[in-house]
């Protein structure tokens, strides 16, 4: 008896839980109709963002004046574990309000089969900006198998500039940036080719370490947070030959050649080879293993380390105002037979799109709010950490005679000062306040139609001869006979563009997937050990067990569509070419085709 | 009981065949009696029976609710190795691949290696863990032997401490202690008795032995805990009697403690065995890098970076069967064991 009545109660406590979740859950879902305007906080899933929590400062001040939302940005790169993240919330039927996430290898047809993501089209009678992009949207909705609608704006979009022009703007992506000032003192020793690098480097460090006494500087510092199919940081220096990757492809920009990352004496193993000489040379930071890209960033930002991959990464650290001043900095360093693999300008995008929640409520408002981002204020507003557009107009820039030139200010945190924001703006540091979305809508090297001039403040005409009035600009410009980097490259011939095609991956048989899942942790962690190895005979003979491993392991299979990518993608390069020479040349065409 | 009254039904029922007059057998034995009257009995009180045996029964039911929350129902899960599985697809929408992940296992020579790989790493750390079973025993003993009382508290306290770290916390100490720019290297090159850092994380030397010690760290003082409260539980009178026959204080351990301890120890033993393939993941997880992946990825550890880290669910499934496997392929082991040595099966 007493058992039954204790089953009953707890029934009972139980059946009125239950109906007071459900009537909670009713109540939200009636609210979500009507948008009252109040604050409201917008769960942003976001696959590029590199900070996880709620955004704050000058960013965080302009939306809310302007859609009264708050942002919380959820982060799997942040999270970290793959795709654990994605997964679980994806699972969970929500992955946020909105979402930002790749496109390629069927990401977004998933999305949409599983009703993560929602189509726009009905809140779009407000918004001026999204459809000006419909070409990218278009490119969408036939990459993830949708007839129409707008399922995701494209990232990178731009308006005015061709796919055979590099999207950068005066830096490439990728390049060998030493510090200039030693290799200055070290007397600009010639450097061949890559792995001349190694005796310039050594001598740099031991001139750094002489002078700071200091024995913490390393001429290099690798991570290891963004390895994928390889260890990233190795394919990097492929990159200074044209190179870019397509799975366990290295593909030339050009399609001149396709290359395994596996093959004997290819360039992956040439740069594996590179990273273990420089290790021996003992110029390679020996915390590479273990750190995370924050740490190693904050070693650049101390002069810690004096050789860099990318602009982005050294000179957005380490070239302040002030370091400039005093001649020290990253700059390009030629490698005599470098050929640099350059972006092109796709005006379909990138692969990572900004879509709508499927969840989310006040959709209207969000929706007006991912318009704003692709107008010429939202550009300028939502650049990404790393060298982008000119910041807010007002605060880090203004029109002065008719060009945009920028403040004291601007100039002085865009060159990677800190510097407190004013508190009419939202306060806080300005780094902190930074659009923690990392989310590049329009390619800051497009042209603003307001202003006539580029988003990014570094192309504009005050910036470029404040530019070359700097000691280490102006060391840089007589040694190298050249005004810019990309004016050095293009006038060398040592720039490879990769049109910009916006090439997407096809979705991947998960076997092939299964298997790569495998192959890519015995390459990574291969690469890791070769590079690091104690003799060259030992990191050949890592290699060489590699790839023995990985043949057992059965990575044909997996070339072979990796292959038949890389041909594809060369093959819609040469596509876009054509169709924009077509579009150029339209009138002469039609005449000749009379004749 | 049940069979008594049957046997005696039998027997009315040969009697009757027998062709007897009587309508109603009469028992012939005292016993046969006693068992009709039972039996009787117990048909009267068949309801009572039954409302008993309903009480009973909600008494374990609680527990069987539990058995089949976590041990029976998430074998729904292998459903996933049959499947193609997305994770933003719903199962009911994947596709069915029958055998598919379990071929993909055994296809190549080079994959096999890896779960053998797997398997020697999961059987070493375990195995390593029982062989150094008996450390808490003889800690407890030693700690025991300790006269003075502050000392004892405080060095207990201190042992036990680690088991309430977690392992990512353990790890960040290991990593300020031990890693290239660490504590222990920067001491060592201060001091000039070495000009390189020894790489005690990120190399792929000895790394059983470093995952074993830093279990034995975080577990030694927990694991002493039952020993010690064994020790309290041994009659005092053994000790005076032993001293009473001229032993000293190592001749009493060796006579009197240890023994009275071996119970215990024995059944910490079979539990530790029992959990042999449970040698969890989250020490390997935070201690795995490039470097020693090969020799510390054991099953649980193998299995989530499958399914989470590479993202292959269904694959990863498959694979977290092979644990069942193993362990039924144990138990059969252990019963054959137990079988040939005791003359009785477990199971």
């Amino acid at each position: 008896m007493e058992f039954k009545t204790a089953l009953t109660r707890v029934f009972a406590v139980g059946v009125a839980a239950t109906m007071l979740f459900s009537s909670a859950a009713c109540g939200n879902s009636s609210a979500s109709d009507e948008d009252d305007n109040s604050l409201m906080t917008v769960e942003v899933f976001d696959g590029l963002a590199n900070y996880q929590g709620e955004q704050k400062g000058w960013f965080a001040k302009i939306i809310k004046d302007k859609f009264n939302i708050k942002l919380n940005i959820v982060a799997p790169n942040v999270a970290g574990g793959g795709s654990t993240l994605f997964d679980t919330r994806a699972a969970a039927g929500n992955l946020g309000d909105i979402v930002i996430y790749g496109y390629d290898t069927g990401k977004g047809s998933k999305l949409v089969k599983s009703g993560l993501i929602e189509d726009m089209t009905p809140y779009l009678q407000d918004t001026e900006y999204i459809s000006k992009y419909k070409e990218a949207t278009d490119y969408v909705n036939e990459q993830i198998g949708q007839e129409s609608g707008v399922w995701g704006i494209p990232s990178a979009v731009v308006e005015n500039l061709t796919p055979d022009e590099p999207s950068e703007g005066l830096e490439p992506t990728f390049g060998p940036y030493l510090r200039w000032d030693l290799y200055k003192e070290v007397g600009y020793p010639e450097i061949n080719t890559l792995e001349d690098l190694v005796s310039v480097l050594k001598q740099m460090q031991d001139k750094a370490r002489e002078e700071s006494g200091s024995d913490d500087i390393y001429a290099m510092s690798l991570f290891k947070d963004w390895d994928s199919n390889m260890m990233n940081n190795a394919k990097q220096p492929t990159c200074f030959y044209g190179y870019d990757e397509v799975g366990f492809v290295l593909a030339k920009g050009d399609g001149s050649d396709f290359e395994s990352i596996t093959e004997e004496d290819g360039i992956y193993e040439r740069t594996i080879k590179f990273f273990n000489a420089a290790y021996r040379a003992g110029i390679v930071d020996p915390e590479s293993t273990t750190q995370n890209y924050d740490t190693m960033n904050s070693k650049y930002k101390n002069g810690k380390v004096l050789f860099s991959f990318w602009p982005w990464l050294g000179q957005a650290a380490y070239n302040t105002n002030e370091n400039k001043a005093a001649g020290k900095g990253f700059m390009l360093a030629p490698l005599k037979d470098m050929k640099i693999f350059s972006y092109g300008a796709t005006p379909r995008g990138d692969k990572t799109m900004i879509a709508l929640g499927s969840k989310a409520k006040n959709k209207q408002r969000l929706v007006k709010f991912i318009d704003w981002l692709y107008s010429p204020e939202g550009v300028y507003a939502s650049s990404n950490q790393t060298g982008g557009s000119a910041g807010v107009q007002g605060l880090t820039w203004e029109v002065k005679d008719g060009k945009p030139v920028l403040t004291d200010f601007g100039s002085a945190v865009l060159s990677g000062e800190s510097k407190n924001v004013p508190d009419e703006w939202g306060g806080g540091s300005y780094s902190d306040g930074i659009s923690a979305l990392n989310f590049t809508t329009v390619n800051v090297n497009d042209i603003d139609p307001n202003t006539g001039y580029t988003y990014n403040p570094v192309m504009w005409p005050s910036e470029i001869e404040k530019a070359n009035e700097n000691p280490l600009n102006k060391d840089w410009q007589e040694h190298m006979g050249a005004s810019t980097t990309m004016e050095y490259l293009k006038n060398n011939n040592m720039l490879l563009v990769g049109a910009g095609s916006s090439y997407v991956q096809p979705e991947e048989d998960s076997q092939i997937s299964t298997l790569r899942g495998s192959i890519k942790t015995e390459i990574v962690n291969s690469s890791w050990k070769a590079s690091f190895a104690d003799s060259e005979s030992e990191c050949e003979k890592i290699f060489s067990d590699m790839i023995k491993t990985v043949q057992g392991l059965d990575i044909d299979s997996v070339l072979e569509v990796d292959m038949k990518n890389a041909k594809d993608q060369d093959q819609s390069r040469k596509d876009i070419l054509k169709e924009y020479q077509n579009k150029k040349s339209s009138s002469s065409e039609s005449s000749e085709s009379s004749e | 009981m049940e069979s008594t009254t049957t046997t005696s039904g039998g027997n009315a029922l040969a009697d009757g065949v027998g062709g007897t007059t009587e309508t109603e057998p009469a028992p012939r034995t005292a016993k046969d009696r006693r068992a009709a009257n039972k039996a009787k009995k117990m048909a009267g009180n068949i309801d009572y029976n039954k409302r008993h045996g309903i009480r009973l029964f909600l008494l374990i039911a609680p527990l069987l609710i539990m058995v089949v929350l976590f041990s029976y129902l998430p074998l729904f899960g292998w459903l996933y190795a049959f499947f193609d599985y997305q994770p933003p697809i719903p199962l009911s929408e994947s596709k069915f691949v029958g055998l598919q992940w379990f071929k993909m296992m055994v296809q190549n020579p080079a994959q096999l290696q890896t779960i053998g790989q797997v398997l020697i790493n999961t059987f070493a750390m375990s195995g390593l863990n029982i062989l150094t079973s008996f450390f808490p025993l003889f800690f407890a003993i030693a700690l025991n032997e300790i006269r003075a009382k502050r000392f004892r508290n405080l060095i207990q306290t201190l042992t036990t401490l680690p088991n309430f770290i977690s392992w990512v916390l353990v790890y960040a100490v290991a990593f300020a202690m031990f890693s290239t720019t660490g504590m222990f290297n920067e001491l060592l090159q201060n001091l000039h008795i070495i000009s390189e850092p020894i790489k005690f994380l990120d190399s792929s030397d000895h790394t059983w032995l470093k995952m074993l010690l830093w279990s034995l760290w975080k577990g030694l003082g927990w694991g002493s805990i039952m020993y010690l409260a064994g020790i309290a539980g041994i009659d005092q009178e053994l000790y005076e009697a032993a001293q009473v026959d001229g032993a000293n204080r190592f001749q009493q351990i060796i006579h009197v403690t240890i023994p009275q301890l071996l119970p215990t120890y024995f059944v910490l033993l079979m539990l530790s065995i029992s959990n042999f393939l449970n040698n969890g993941m989250d020490q390997y997880f935070v201690f795995q890098n490039a470097f020693n992946l090969k020799y510390i990825q054991v099953l649980d550890l193998y299995v989530y970076n499958v399914g989470m880290g590479n993202n292959s669910l269904s694959y990863a499934t498959a694979i977290s069967m092979l644990k069942s496997l193993v362990s039924v392929g144990l138990l059969i082991a252990v019963n054959w064991l137990s079988k040939r040595t005791r003359g009785v099966s477990i199971v």
